[in-house]
């Protein structure tokens, strides 16, 4: 027949019809107002009323799918039952619902899975649209966890708050095609908001500028390579639960940071927790340092590659905070003085010349495992200093030097007083003084090591020979130091400056035996010197009788012949004064001056 | 003529040409010996940094030169002033009167007796007095020992063999204490006598002039002063003897001559007058 122009045919298949479930059905039943005898039928439609007998179905006729009618479904005669018809449900939605966004779905997990549409829009008749707000929940039937952690986070925080633009599951996991791999969900959810200036605009934090930075850092570079392992915005932030910062619980809290980082970079994160910024922070110190101070936060650069981090910068990113008494120090006032020190040091310049070699910051303190010094550990405890001056490459030279010395064995026992590197050459400021200018540097020496050598408490408190610094500065060698002669000999001349050992050590310069060659160095024939006397005479009446007595008798001698001068002068000038005033007196009677 | 002006212009000479320079060199060397020695061991005394502040970066290096050549400056005039003494007419005198005699002491018991005021008589001392023999052979024993230790320590690599350590310490504790001596006793001693002096305030001129004026003769020296009248009397009468024309000639010399005897002796009994109510208001 033709309806509308169009040839149509009201054929019904008889054996479709029988295995249908409506084979035990007539005709009319569905089709009222059916006269079988006129034919042929009527040509005006008929309609076909389904809820009559299904009245379980009627909720079709106020949601979404109202205007649709049940054979768009089920089809006309040949209807399924309803196992056989849920099976086929997915390719029944599709059939209509074309949109390309829907259609992924068949490619989908949840495809895989047997999530269907009924899964999530409801079964049978009671089809609906998934609202925004009702998403997590939906999602949330299955995805528990995730939902819970979603519920936590910013993202839900602020659509509570009505920003429409929040995101819910389905905006980074796409709603029918369910994106799961992380480079996708990051580079099309994350970053498609988050990179949009209308929605986070300016410079600060959290803008889109800010996250931008992004792409420069070595995480992004790394990602490119493939290398998978690299942080994307969720390694660092978390995936459901994506908070802010200054949320205590956020994974990029300055606190958690450590744990955050330490997802990947577990070693340096175990070396930087035991280190005083790391236990700073944990004690909730928020001055203290995180990973993020010190390397950025989505600029983040391999400190290879990055600027900041080269030996030369390295300076100002550790005096950004340790400068200007902004960490008070424990024990030494203006200590950051002898930090900011470090710029002019020796170290600090020969850097700057181009030896890459020189130290910088992290080398003497270790870079995460920085520790104070009065950490046992610490790579600048006392006793630790020797070792790591004379690290490999550096001044291994002198280490060996220094090993076995009296000073040395001193810090060993943990005598305080017993000085290492730092406290003849300084700890940050270490300068090469004069290096041309032998007599001041001479001088500087011997105030050095009077510094310790000449004080009372500290001889008292070791133990030490006692009168070493006057004895010397009274002998020639001082006396020509003083005057400003600059060959003459000081401390280290004899004593050596590492290898510093008492006399009765074989290896010491002053040992009996080696006093010969000591002193040859600057009194050529010295071999056969004969050391009939303490150099440092401390008790001069024991070590040298000799200038003890012949001191006593020029004392007495000087003492005696002065004074008996001095008296002798006085007499004799008030003798002649006397004289003077009487010859004035009787001057007219008796003066030379008028006879004759 | 006035008694005055015959005093002051009849010069006796105390220190011949050779003498005065003899003088000279020893005591210039002494003073640079003075300021470069105790310029080693007081460096931070306000001289020595003016020195050093004058002189410059190197003055340690040129403070010990300099020592070293005013020590052969005065080891130099030494050795001569030997052969002075014991070769030269005049130096062989010299030593002569130098040399010290009983006389000495008791010229010095006398003299400390009429300083302190036990005596009114001065001693009448000869050409060198107590003092001044003193000084001189304070002056050998100095140059002796300073020349000794001071070589010691000027070759100290080879004299470290011979007298070890030791011996080096004695040396420089020597010639230290011996310096500081010698400094102030030409100070307190020698300079009193020279500059102090009320007889010779503001100077004895005789290290320059090389004479003495009759004045100062008669104050320090009566004695060498007698000597030298009765010398040039006893002249004098021979030559009176010899020709009567120059005796003529020669009266008014020895005139002056006979004056200043009677000059000193009025002097002598004045003093002795003059002190004697002295020494009663002292009993008084």
């Amino acid at each position: 027949m033709e309806v509308k122009g169009k040839k149509i045919s009201l054929y019904v298949n008889p054996e479709g019809y029988k295995k249908s479930v409506h084979n035990v059905a007539e005709c009319e039943d569905c089709h009222e107002n059916y006269n079988p005898d006129e034919l042929p039928h009527s040509k005006n439609p008929v309609e076909v009323n389904c809820i009559s007998c299904h009245k379980e179905s009627k909720d079709i006729e106020t949601n979404v799918h109202a205007k649709v009618k049940c054979y768009d479904c089920h089809t006309k005669h040949d209807v399924k039952p309803a196992k056989e018809f849920a099976k086929e449900q997915t390719k029944t939605c599709l059939s209509c619902h074309k949109n390309q966004n829907i259609q992924h779905y068949s490619q989908s997990i949840h495809a895989k899975n047997n999530v269907t549409c009924e899964s999530c829009h409801g079964g049978g008749h009671k089809v609906k649209n998934i609202s925004k707000g009702e998403i997590a929940l939906t999602c949330g039937k299955c995805h528990g966890d995730h939902e819970k952690n979603f519920r936590n986070s910013i993202h839900m925080t602020v659509m509570k708050e009505g920003n429409k633009n929040a995101p819910t599951c389905t905006d980074c996991h796409g709603s029918h095609k369910i994106i799961r791999g992380k480079i996708s969900v990051e580079s099309e959810s994350c970053l498609k908001c988050h990179l949009d200036e209308t929605k986070f605009p300016g410079d600060e934090k959290g803008s889109a500028r800010f996250v931008a930075h992004y792409k420069t850092s070595i995480h992004a570079a790394v990602e490119k390579e493939g290398l998978l392992e690299a942080a994307g915005c969720v390694d660092c932030h978390g995936n459901h639960m994506v908070q802010e910062p200054d949320n205590p619980k956020a994974s990029t809290n300055r606190a958690r940071l450590m744990e955050t980082c330490g997802k990947c970079h577990k070693e340096t994160v175990e070396h930087f927790k035991k280190s005083k910024h790391g236990q700073e922070l944990a004690k909730g110190n928020d001055k203290a340092p995180t990973c993020t101070d010190c390397h950025g936060e989505h600029d983040i650069q391999s400190t290879l590659l990055s600027n900041d981090f080269s030996k030369i910068n390295l300076t100002d990113k550790c005096l950004s905070c340790h400068k200007d008494g902004k960490i008070p120090h424990k024990n030494f006032k203006g200590e950051e003085e002898l930090i900011t020190g470090y710029e002019k040091s020796v170290h600090y310049t020969a850097l700057k010349d181009g030896n890459f070699d020189a130290p910088t910051c992290y080398q003497c303190h270790g870079a995460h495992e920085m520790e104070s010094a009065d950490n046992p550990a610490s790579l600048i405890h006392k006793k630790n200093i020797a070792k790591t001056c004379g690290q490999s490459g550096c001044h291994t030279q002198q280490l060996g030097e220094f090993t076995g010395s009296i000073h040395e064995t001193g810090v060993n026992k943990d005598n305080k007083d017993a000085p290492t590197c730092n406290n003849c050459h300084g700890n940050h400021g270490i300068v090469t003084k004069n290096i041309d200018n032998k007599l001041e540097k001479a001088k500087d020496l011997v105030n050095l090591c009077s510094n310790c050598h000449a004080s009372v408490e500290l001889i008292e408190r070791n133990e030490l020979p006692t009168l070493v610094a006057e004895t010397y500065n009274e002998s020639f060698h001082g006396l020509a130091i003083r005057g400003g002669g600059k060959e003459a000999a000081n401390c280290e001349s004899c004593h050596s400056h590492h290898n510093v050992r008492p006399s009765t050590d074989s290896l010491s310069t002053i040992s009996k035996n080696n006093l010969p060659k000591t002193c040859g160095n600057c009194h050529p024939g010295a071999t056969e010197v004969l050391f009939t006397k303490k150099i440092h005479i401390t008790n001069p009446e024991e070590d040298s009788p000799a200038t003890f007595w012949i001191t006593r008798i020029y004392m007495f001698m000087i003492f005696g012949l002065i004074s008996f001068m001095l008296m002798h002068n006085i007499l004799d000038l008030r003798r002649k004064l006397q004289h003077r005033k009487l010859l004035k007196k009787t001057g007219n009677s008796s003066g030379k001056n008028e006879s004759k | 003529m006035s008694g005055k002006e015959n005093l002051e212009d009849i010069k006796y000479l105390r220190m011949s040409f050779n003498e005065r320079i003899q003088h000279f060199l020893l005591f210039s060397s002494f003073i640079v010996l003075i300021l470069t020695g105790f310029g080693l061991k007081f460096p931070e005394a306000f001289w020595v940094k003016w020195i050093v502040f004058i002189i410059g970066e190197n003055a340690f290096e040129a403070r010990g030169i300099v020592h070293r050549i005013a020590a052969i400056v005065m080891i130099a005039a030494s050795v001569y002033h030997v052969y002075y003494i014991l070769f030269v007419p005049r130096g062989k005198q010299l030593l002569k009167d130098f040399l010290p005699r009983k006389q000495d002491l008791l010229d010095f018991k006398d003299s400390i007796l009429y300083l302190i005021g036990k005596s009114d008589i001065k001693p009448k001392l000869g050409r060198f007095s107590y003092i001044e023999k003193m000084e001189y052979w304070a002056v050998v024993w100095g140059t002796v020992i300073m020349s000794a230790t001071g070589f010691i320590l000027w070759f100290e690599n080879t004299f470290l063999k011979i007298v070890g350590t030791e011996g080096m310490e004695v040396s420089t504790v020597i010639h230290y204490y011996e310096a500081i001596l010698a400094s102030l006793a030409i100070l307190v001693w020698h300079f009193y006598f020279i500059f102090v002096n009320p007889d010779v305030y503001p100077m004895n001129k005789a290290w320059i002039k090389g004479t003495l004026t009759k004045e100062q003769m008669e104050h320090e020296h009566p004695l060498e002063l007698e000597e030298i009248l009765k010398a040039e009397l006893e002249e004098i009468n021979k030559k009176n003897d010899i020709t009567e024309n120059e005796a003529e000639l020669n009266n008014e010399e020895a005139a002056s001559v006979k004056e200043a005897e009677t000059d000193l002796k009025k002097e002598e009994s004045a003093e002795i007058e003059a002190n004697k109510p002295d020494l009663n208001e002292n009993k008084n």
